[in-house]
């Protein structure tokens, strides 16, 4: 779905930094972030990197150290754990009560968010079961409800599709989507990329506590267009010295590069140096290359 | 309003818990039911009765005022004829009547069979050695002439009993609450058990909150700014309920349900506000034990283990298992120890002792001053356990 334009911040970060007590090194700093409403910020990083921390100090988890976090207006925050976080005895419904209670609805509004809940995780058929008897999908989807369920300005997942199935995968992302068209700030973790693609705007990579990167997604994989190649598994002999006497610039990807621009002549020169090679490339195409390609590049290779 | 919802939750989750609830309402109704009934022969107030077999050699008129003066004593006991292996024995010596006023030291032979019990075996002994004074007595009358050797046996009895009857006077002191040596079966039995199954909230008290914080629930309520004293007082506020439903139905089963199986039932003596004191500190002494353990076990197996562990050293030490009245003195002081020890020597105060509000108050002062040393320690430690819930990610 395609961003609005909200114009104002839904919250702000300047200069946050974090050391856990004993650590050598700080888990983050120099953080600085404006996150708009409407936009969902997908948030990537090797383990250690410290997204964990970031989310922990947004959510009021870990005191703040150092550096300042703005909200528009209260903090205000829906979230999704990685973790099953309900209560496995209660039933569906019940859980869904007791957060609601907790997130003090009450009324038209009450019944309003939880009917909508219920239904963008398709939970109908389901609300007079115990949450333990729930298959594992389902039970991911109760804690997506249960975060989506809380009236909030921005709302945190974390690996919130772990162990669920392509259908309900579906679901939820259209949910997050849902979130964001509707002028909510997001902020996305997850290790499947592929998700990241399609829901944020906005990639924010960490690297040892610092922002490596912090790109408009489009831009990112838009500027990425160009010819695309894969091997099967090292780089042909002589595919370099042919770059080089055709003037053309590459970049190296995972187990391949991209050419940016070429002409017709230059790609016919490429398209015949390769056809006389034994072994074909994996991968020819022209586009851009997907999230993880760059993930992986911009990452020095860390998942 | 999240007070109320946090509330809800536990008791959901409590009465979905068989094991809890097995724990704390069937464990403690099968001790006390099982343990009233092993101990309502050892620990009765009136001796079971006797299966008598009176050896008799030489017939004499002594010999029969021994038998008399002897069921006088075992008003309830049931004399025999020979070879019933399951009756006690008394042999008369042959020379029964000649050597009661020649040697004070004879008297006769006691046979039992191995099953009776100590109490009995007391009871026979005692009961044989006033048929023995008494026919002694009648014989020396007799012999001195002050007693008219022709009126019949029993009216000739009837006079020695008169002159060895004295009038005791009974008065209990009430130095010490332990009065586990007067008690019952059921007086006994009921509160030890009662009190041992209400110190068991504390394991799913602990449990149900390494389980939400294993879960990640912990954590929204965190990242909502839950108050912390909203959330602890949501764990003791069910379990507190819980307690006091203990109490009163425990103690209904020992009035009303014992006598239903033949057991002696018990009565509560004194005042109502007396019991409720007792229940509201112990009460408070349990939840503020479940509190700590809470703080700090770190799984719920771990809370099981310390738990229960902690709990059945407190019965042993405290007399729920072992009547204090049978302990060594060393092991009698090393009870006080235990709240247990405090809340049973209080029951007592009431059940056997009569006590009033003011009998039990040192007791129930202990159970409320453990109640808030260890609530205020758990409370510190359940906050900062809290604030270090920290996200999970895998």
């Amino acid at each position: 779905m395609a961003s609005s334009c909200w114009c104002w911040s839904v919250l702000e970060l300047h200069n946050i930094g974090h050391r856990y007590p004993g650590a050598d090194t700080p888990a983050l700093q120099g953080i600085d972030l404006q996150l708009q409403a409407g936009q969902c910020l997908g948030l990537l990083g090797s383990n250690g990197a410290g997204k964990t921390t970031l989310l922990s100090l947004l959510a009021g988890v870990l005191p703040l150290q150092q550096g300042e976090i703005r909200w528009d207006g209260e903090r205000s925050l829906g979230l999704v754990p990685q973790q099953l976080a309900f209560y496995a005895e209660l039933k569906v419904r019940e859980n869904l009560e007791l957060f609601a209670d907790l997130y003090h609805l009450r009324g038209a509004e009450r019944a309003r968010r939880l009917e909508l809940c219920i239904a963008s995780t398709r939970l109908e058929d389901k609300l007079a079961r115990r949450a333990a008897r729930l298959s594992g999908g389902e039970q991911r989807r109760l804690n997506f409800a249960i975060g989506l369920l809380q009236p909030a300005r921005l709302y945190l997942f974390d690996e919130a599709t772990v162990g669920v199935d392509a259908a309900s995968r579906q679901l939820l992302l259209a949910a997050v989507e849902h979130l964001t068209a509707e002028g909510h700030g997001v902020i996305y973790t997850s290790h499947y990329l592929d998700e990241i693609e399609r829901v944020a705007q906005r990639i924010l990579l960490l690297h040892e506590g610092r922002v490596r990167l912090d790109l408009d997604s489009r831009q990112l994989l838009d500027d990425g267009h160009g010819l695309l190649l894969e091997w099967q598994s090292e780089e042909p002999a002589g595919f370099g010295e042919l770059l080089t006497r055709l003037h053309l610039h590459s970049e190296a990807l995972p187990n391949g590069l991209r050419i940016p621009s070429l002409d017709g002549p230059q790609l016919l020169e490429i398209t015949r140096f390769l056809a006389e090679r034994p072994e074909l490339p994996r991968l020819l195409r022209f586009g851009r290359p997907s999230l993880e390609q760059l993930y992986l590049r911009l990452n020095g290779g860390r998942l | 309003m999240r007070l109320r919802a946090l509330v809800r939750k536990e008791i959901l989750l409590l009465l979905r818990d068989p094991h809890a609830l097995a724990v704390l309402f069937i464990m403690p109704t099968l001790f006390l039911v099982l343990m009233a009934g092993a101990m309502s022969n050892y620990l009765q107030d009136k001796p079971p009765a006797l299966r008598l077999e009176l050896q008799v050699p030489q017939a004499s008129s002594y010999s029969e005022a021994f038998r008399a003066a002897l069921q006088v004593q075992l008003p309830n006991s049931e004399m025999v004829a020979a070879g019933d292996p399951r009756s006690s024995r008394v042999s008369l010596p042959a020379d029964f009547a000649e050597s009661l006023l020649n040697d004070n030291a004879a008297g006769p032979a006691l046979g039992f069979p191995p099953q009776l019990d100590k109490l009995s075996r007391e009871h026979l002994r005692g009961a044989v050695r006033v048929a023995l004074a008494q026919t002694r007595l009648l014989a020396f009358l007799e012999d001195s002439g002050d007693l008219d050797a022709g009126l019949p046996l029993a009216e000739r009895l009837a006079l020695v009993q008169q002159r060895t009857a004295s009038r005791i006077e009974e008065r209990e002191l009430l130095a010490s609450g332990d009065l586990s040596g007067r008690a019952n079966a059921s007086q006994l039995s009921v509160p030890a058990w009662l009190i041992f199954g209400m110190f068991f909230v504390a394991l799913p008290m602990a449990g149900g909150f390494q389980r939400e914080q294993q879960s990640g629930a912990l954590l929204r309520f965190r990242a909502l700014g839950l108050n912390l004293g909203a959330l602890a007082l949501s764990k003791v506020l069910p379990y507190l309920l819980i307690n006091l439903l203990q109490f009163a139905l425990l103690l209904a089963i020992g009035v009303h349900g014992l006598p239903l199986i033949g057991l002696q039932g018990l009565s509560l003596p004194g005042s109502p506000g007396a019991y409720v004191l007792l229940a509201i500190s112990l009460t408070c002494a349990t939840c503020g034990l479940g509190l700590l353990l809470a703080a700090l076990a770190r799984s719920a197996e771990q809370a099981l283990l310390l738990g229960g562990g902690i709990n059945i050293i407190l019965a042993a030490l405290g007399g729920i298992m072992v009547p204090k009245s049978v302990m060594p003195a060393a092991m009698g002081q090393l009870a006080e120890i235990s709240p247990m020890s405090w809340a049973l020597d209080a029951f007592l105060t009431l059940l056997v002792g009569q006590g009033s509000p003011a009998d039990i108050a040192p007791y129930c002062f202990r159970l409320l001053l453990m109640a808030a040393l260890f609530g205020a320690g758990g409370w510190l430690l359940f906050r900062r356990r809290v604030q270090q819930t920290q996200w999970t990610t895998y």
